[in-house]
């Protein structure tokens, strides 16, 4: 499912803490997230969860917005007033408009809506560890194989050749480039790239991925993007 | 809501005002009465009129039959004649025993009462003639003496009665009908203001309340409490409908998100085998439909209940409808549609994810319910009513009668029922327009079908932070 399970070897395997109250759902995403290369920790409760993400080291946490003891909100406001800046991802049920707003505001990076599923967790999983550690951001030139972006001037070359994007297809390069090796899911396009935090009944990301990709891409070459089925896509890493 | 609660109020004609007909029905009582008493009075006023007439002209008989007792037949018709000149009331005629006229202005008439004519007409009456109750006697030399008074007299009399009469009762109807007018004016208008309430109720508005004075004061109070309460129930009905339909989406999305975890286990078990493996994304494709109506029916009663959940800024409409409309664009063009985007900047003050959803909706609707080759155009614009947002196309559009269920929940026109869809679209964008104060209008784009969302105008120093909360107007 992970595109890098080779790499996972040689690196330390990135490490997860689920603040998770329902054991169901909890044995759910942690087998899921193993499978996929990531060392899962898990705490049952609030009071637990906030101890142990005070006192280990953690590349991201997993927090349900409705904990016992301690609610998600409270915890990770905790986390943050004694400067723990672990990247958070809000778990949090459908119906709340207000908890997803609230969770942002509240120090959560992310957020997803339960039901979802687990190549969803990983891959925006993956995307927060990943701000965690590399300082992607301020790149100002992003590559991949013999495509350069300049994000000073937006200016988009493959080789020798200059490609004109529209803004809209930039900002999709763009992002997927920042998550290079690491698939991005169509919600996260959605989120990320149109600001929608609905989910569309048409293929709007399946035509701009295509219309990006006949833009890129040489005739007979292999693509850059790659999709992952279930998942969505991913460019390649150098 | 039925078409007859959907036709405008109108203000009612004056003899449809129920105090109007009771003012009426008080006057014409009143008339009536009067003409009554009108009429009793004349008749026994003629009575005891035609009595005295009758003393006073057996009166006169008898006072000259004493003057005949006293001096004479011959001197008589001198009497009768100076009687005549001097006026006293009464006419005479006086003939001899041979029935020879001696004297006075009555006609020769038979002995006892009668009634005689006299005057341009002549005997057998006529315009102009006089009328005399008369009474005729013999006298004790063979004379024949008549005295008789003019009718006119008292004519003249019952006149006048039935003048008063009629005065009175003119009177009686103003002051009646004044009265009522009066007295009714302050419940018309209460009974104007239920109907009003009514009228907003049948334009979605189910917060707005008759007024009505706890007490139960009168009728109208009862009327209006009753009303309320009728209000309250209907409220409190659809809210439990809500619920109903929030629970079972909730409820069954526990099962539903086992049963989608099974299925990505065991979809991970048979990623070698290509058949088993499309058979699993085919169910979790349905399972994924599922949970997306109930996702909508939740997301639906969230915004419809308000609450806090509204994250409010101040947002270029233009901004959020180039945005989506950008998105749908190679989605549109692709599927041999055209899409025209004309936008000018207009401040709202927004929940920017839900407007963008509504915008996104609406496209969505568009893209669904046109053929191939159809034009969809986004406008957003600006004037001194505030900004609005107008999604057009020229397909086939909906009746005239059909848009306002188009609004509704799972309500899908007969020629779009077999599409993919769960009938919340158009709902969710209502919901939305409702949240922010917005109204929409579904009009005939002659042809196709224009939707258009008008927010009201933003001050540029929004208050406390809130969506201004009005009831969404419908206008069809």
């Amino acid at each position: 499912m992970r595109a890098g399970v080779a790499t996972a070897v040689q690196e330390p395997s990135p490490r997860v803490l689920l603040i998770e109250d329902e054991p169901q759902s909890a044995a759910h995403m942690a087998a899921g997230l193993e499978r996929a290369g990531w060392s899962v920790e898990t705490a049952a409760d609030g009071p637990t969860g906030l101890a142990r993400a005070s006192g280990e080291e953690f590349d991201v946490l997993v927090v349900d917005r409705m904990l016992r003891g301690l609610d998600g909100l409270s915890l990770v406001g905790a986390l943050r007033r004694d400067g723990v800046q672990t990247p958070v991802l809000f778990l949090t049920a459908m119906g709340s408009v207000a908890d997803r707003v609230a969770g942002l505001k509240g120090g959560g990076d992310d957020y997803l809506v339960k039901p979802f599923y687990l190549d969803e967790l990983e891959a925006r999983l993956q995307a927060l560890a990943r701000r965690s550690v590399t300082p992607l951001r301020e790149r100002t030139v992003l590559r991949a194989r013999d495509l350069t972006v300049d994000r000073l001037n937006q200016v988009v070359q493959r080789g020798e050749r200059t490609i004109d994007l529209l803004p809209l297809e930039y900002k999709l390069l763009e992002f997927l480039l920042l998550n290079a090796g690491q698939p991005v899911t169509r919600a996260m396009l959605l989120e990320r790239v149109w600001g929608f935090r609905f989910d569309p009944r048409t293929n709007i990301v399946e035509t701009h991925i295509s219309r990006l990709r006949a833009k890129l891409d040489e005739a007979g070459g292999e693509p850059l993007i790659a999709t992952v089925r279930g998942a969505g896509y991913v460019i390649c890493a150098d | 809501m039925s078409s007859a609660l959907t036709d405008r109020w109108r203000p009612p004609l004056f003899f449809s005002r129920i105090g109007a007909r009771i003012a009426l029905a008080h006057a014409l009582a009143v008339v009536l009465a009067f003409a009554l008493a009108g009429y009793v009075a004349e008749v026994s006023l003629n009575r005891i009129a035609q009595t005295a007439m009758r003393d006073r002209i057996r009166g006169e008989a008898a006072s000259l039959l004493d003057e005949f007792g006293q001096k004479g037949s011959a001197h008589l018709p001198y009497t009768v004649a100076k009687r005549q000149r001097l006026w006293r009331g009464f006419d005479y005629r006086i003939d001899d025993a041979g029935g020879h006229f001696l004297a006075g202005k009555l006609p020769s008439l038979k002995a006892g009462w009668s009634i005689a004519t006299l005057g341009k007409g002549g005997p057998g009456g006529g315009q102009g003639a006089r009328r005399f109750l008369a009474f005729t006697q013999r006298l004790p030399d063979g004379a024949v003496l008549s005295v008789g008074q003019d009718m006119a007299v008292e004519a003249g009399q019952g006149a006048a009665i039935a003048w008063t009469l009629a005065a009175c009762g003119a009177l009686g109807v103003i002051f009646c009908v004044g009265l009522s007018y009066l007295a009714s004016r302050g419940d018309w208008r209460r009974i104007a203001a239920i109907a009003d309430v009514a009228d907003a109720v049948s334009d979605g508005d189910l917060k707005v309340r008759a007024a009505a004075r706890p007490s139960a004061r009168d009728d109208i109070d009862q009327l209006g409490l009753a009303f309320n309460a009728m209000l309250d129930r209907i409220g409190a009905l659809i809210g439990q409908v809500r619920q109903v339909s929030t629970d079972i989406a909730h409820d069954m999305r526990t099962p539903l998100t086992r049963h989608r975890q099974r299925l990505e286990r065991l979809r991970a078990h048979v990623r070698n085998q290509p058949d088993l493996l499309a058979e699993v994304r085919g169910l979790e494709g349905d399972v994924e439909e599922i949970l997306r109506t109930f996702d909508a029916l939740l997301q639906l009663s969230e915004i419809e209940a308000g609450g806090e959940g509204i994250n409010a800024n101040f947002e270029d409409l233009a901004e959020i409808a180039c945005r989506v409309a950008e998105a749908y664009r190679p989605d549109i063009e692709e599927s041999g549609r055209r899409l025209t985007v004309l936008a000018a900047p207009a401040p709202i003050w927004a929940d920017e994810a839900l407007l963008a959803q509504a915008v996104a909706n609406l496209l969505e609707n568009a893209l669904r319910h046109t053929p191939r080759g159809a034009a969809i155009e986004v406008a957003v614009s600006l004037d001194a009513g505030g900004a609005a947002l107008t999604v057009r196309d020229d397909g086939p559009g909906i009746p005239a009668a059909q848009r306002e269920a188009a609004l509704r929940p799972f309500v899908r026109l007969e020629p779009s029922r077999s599409a993919p869809g769960s009938g919340l679209g158009l709902s969710i964008v209502a919901a939305v327009a409702q949240r922010h104060g917005a109204r929409l209008e579904l009009t005939d784009a002659e042809p196709g079908l224009r939707v258009r969302l008008c927010f009201p105008l933003v001050s540029m120093a929004p208050g406390a932070g809130g969506l201004p909360q009005r009831g969404h107007v419908l206008a069809l």
